[in-house]
Formats: C-alpha cells, sequence, structure tokens
C-alpha cells in the first residue's frame, strides 16, 4: 500500500514542479533572485548525483587506477563537452569502462 | 534510449515489481525521479522521504516550467497541462532555442508535442522492455553506470558559466562527504549547498560591477 502512496506522491510532485508556471502561476511574478537561484538547480542536483557514482564504490572513496568508473566517467564528460551529443557521451564512457574493466581482469 | 531501459533494469533490481516500476514511470515520467524513487522505495524508506527527494531532484522543472510560460500562455489550458505533462530535460533542451527565436508563435507548440510525444513512447518501452529483462541481464555488463552516464550527458551542457562550475563542484563534494547519511539525504545536502555558493557567486559578480 504504502509502495502506491510513494509512487502517487512522486507522480503528483513531478507533475506540480512541471506545471507550476505553466499552468498556475506568471514567472514574472516571481522575485529576479529566486529565478536566479534556479538556474543553478541542474548543475548542483546532477553534480551531487554523479560524484559519488564515480568516486564511491562498494569499499568507500576511491580515485586510483583500481576504480575504472571515475576515469571512464572523466572520459565522458571530456567526449560530451568536445562532440556536444548525449549518444557519443554514453557510449565513450561505456566502452572505456568495459576496456578498463577488461584490462584489469 | 539506453536510459530508459537502464531505468526499467535498475527500479527493478532496486526491488520493485516491474508492474510498479512501470506504473511509477507512465505516472512520473521522470529518469531521475524514477531512480530515486526507486530506490527509496525498495529500501522501504518512508513515502515522505521518497516523495521529498523525488521533489528535490525535480526542482529544475521549475525552471524549465518558468522559461517555457511566455511561450505557450496563449493556449488553452489542456495543452498546456499536456506540455507540463511532457516536459523532461530532453525535450525541453531541444525545443526551447527554437521557441526563443523570433517571429510567428502560434503552431509552435506542435514541435513540442511532437518531440515530447516521441520521447515518451520511446521512453516507456524502454523501460518496460527494461523492467522485463531486468534479472537477464548479468551484472558484469555494469549496465548501472550507463545511469551515471546519462546523468554525465545532461550535467556537461548545464555548465556554462564559472558560477554553474562552482555549484557543480561544491555540490559534488558534499555529496561525497555527508554519503553516510540516510536515505540519500546527502542529495538534498548537496545541492542546496551547490545552489547557495552558485548564488554567492552570482551576487558578488552582479556587486562588482
Amino acid at each position: 500500500m504504502s509502495v502506491w502512496l510513494a509512487i502517487l506522491g512522486v507522480a503528483v510532485s513531478t507533475f506540480l514542479l512541471r506545471a507550476s508556471f505553466i499552468v498556475f502561476a506568471d514567472p514574472h511574478r516571481f522575485p529576479r533572485r529566486f529565478r536566479q537561484a534556479l538556474a543553478f538547480v541542474p548543475p548542483a542536483v546532477l553534480a551531487a548525483i554523479v560524484v559519488p557514482g564515480l568516486l564511491l564504490t562498494s569499499t568507500g572513496f576511491d580515485m586510483t587506477g583500481a576504480n575504472p568508473r571515475w576515469i571512464a566517467g572523466l572520459l565522458a564528460i571530456v567526449a560530451c563537452a568536445r562532440w556536444r551529443n548525449v549518444i557519443a557521451g554514453i557510449a565513450t564512457g561505456m566502452v572505456a569502462l568495459w576496456l578498463l574493466q577488461w584490462a584489469m581482469g | 534510449m539506453p536510459f530508459g531501459f537502464v531505468t526499467g533494469v535498475a527500479s527493478v533490481s532496486a526491488g520493485m515489481t516491474p508492474f510498479e516500476s512501470i506504473a511509477l514511470s507512465v505516472l512520473s515520467f521522470s529518469g531521475i525521479a524514477q531512480l530515486i524513487a526507486a530506490q527509496l522505495i525498495a529500501a522501504g524508506a518512508p513515502v515522505i522521504v521518497t516523495v521529498s527527494a523525488a521533489f528535490v531532484v525535480s526542482l529544475r522543472f521549475l525552471m524549465y516550467s518558468a522559461a517555457m510560460a511566455p511561450c505557450v500562455a496563449h493556449l488553452p489550458l489542456r495543452w498546456r497541462l499536456a506540455i507540463s505533462y511532457l516536459m523532461t530535460d530532453q525535450t525541453f533542451a531541444a525545443t526551447i532555442r527554437h521557441y526563443e527565436a523570433p517571429g510567428d508563435k502560434q503552431h509552435r507548440h506542435w514541435r513540442f508535442i511532437g518531440s515530447g510525444l516521441t520521447l515518451f513512447v520511446s521512453w516507456q518501452a524502454a523501460v518496460a522492455f527494461g523492467a522485463l529483462a531486468g534479472a537477464l541481464v548479468p551484472a558484469s555488463w555494469s549496465l548501472d553506470f550507463a545511469v551515471t552516464l546519462s546523468f554525465i550527458a545532461l550535467l556537461v551542457p548545464a555548465v556554462r558559466s564559472r558560477a554553474d562550475f562552482a555549484a557543480a563542484v561544491v555540490a559534488g563534494a558534499v555529496a561525497l562527504v555527508s554519503a553516510g547519511l540516510p536515505y540519500r539525504l546527502s542529495l538534498v545536502v548537496a545541492s542546496i549547498a551547490g545552489i547557495a555558493v552558485g548564488m554567492a557567486l552570482e551576487l558578488r559578480k552582479e556587486a562588482r560591477k
């Protein structure tokens, strides 16, 4: 039961955020500072998800050659910045991870 | 949609049933919110914790909604509801430049609806396929890494200024330090820290002018 409550809660909150200004409010009525702060949401939230995903392993913080994920992730960042293409970035990171894992046996 | 497939796989491997994973996907249509919610639901977190975490990662929709609002203000309510439901990182990124260009604005929502519906169908099919096939993919393929990579592909173009970069670095560092907090609270703490630093730099830049 609580699973379905959580699913509905997530659905309602994501929809209300999307509909916020489009359906309910005029963005110009909100303070400029608030809109400026919103612009930092994507870089902050995404980095807060990505960085631990690359540097934390099952044994904790690992930025050595024994953890292929941060190296593959770094290559993916370079690929995304260079080619500005989502598929190219994901493919670069995935292939790099497989090669590194294969090289380490 | 490799990301959709991975999201389906990840939801099921976290412990949700395929039916729950697909329902969550159709109702929320947001990969990041789905992934966070799947992990927390499977971990037995209280409903309020799951909903708050999904809320925080979805705050970026507020910004997209604010940017889109002036472009669609002339449309009737049912269109604006549909556009809200179909709003995603990808569709927003693909159509906002088109919207900001000068010229006739009457029919531009068709491009948004087209792009949004295409993504919706391929996303839901990919999630369903992932949720049903999830158990069959061997762990040695490290497909979960594709989730992190999809977020990198969104993060890189989102960093456009020095303040954006600082916000990302601080959020990443705080996320590492606070990783031990229960219920993925580190995500909330780190995001707020990153936004605060970005905002502080922005204010300092204005003060110098």
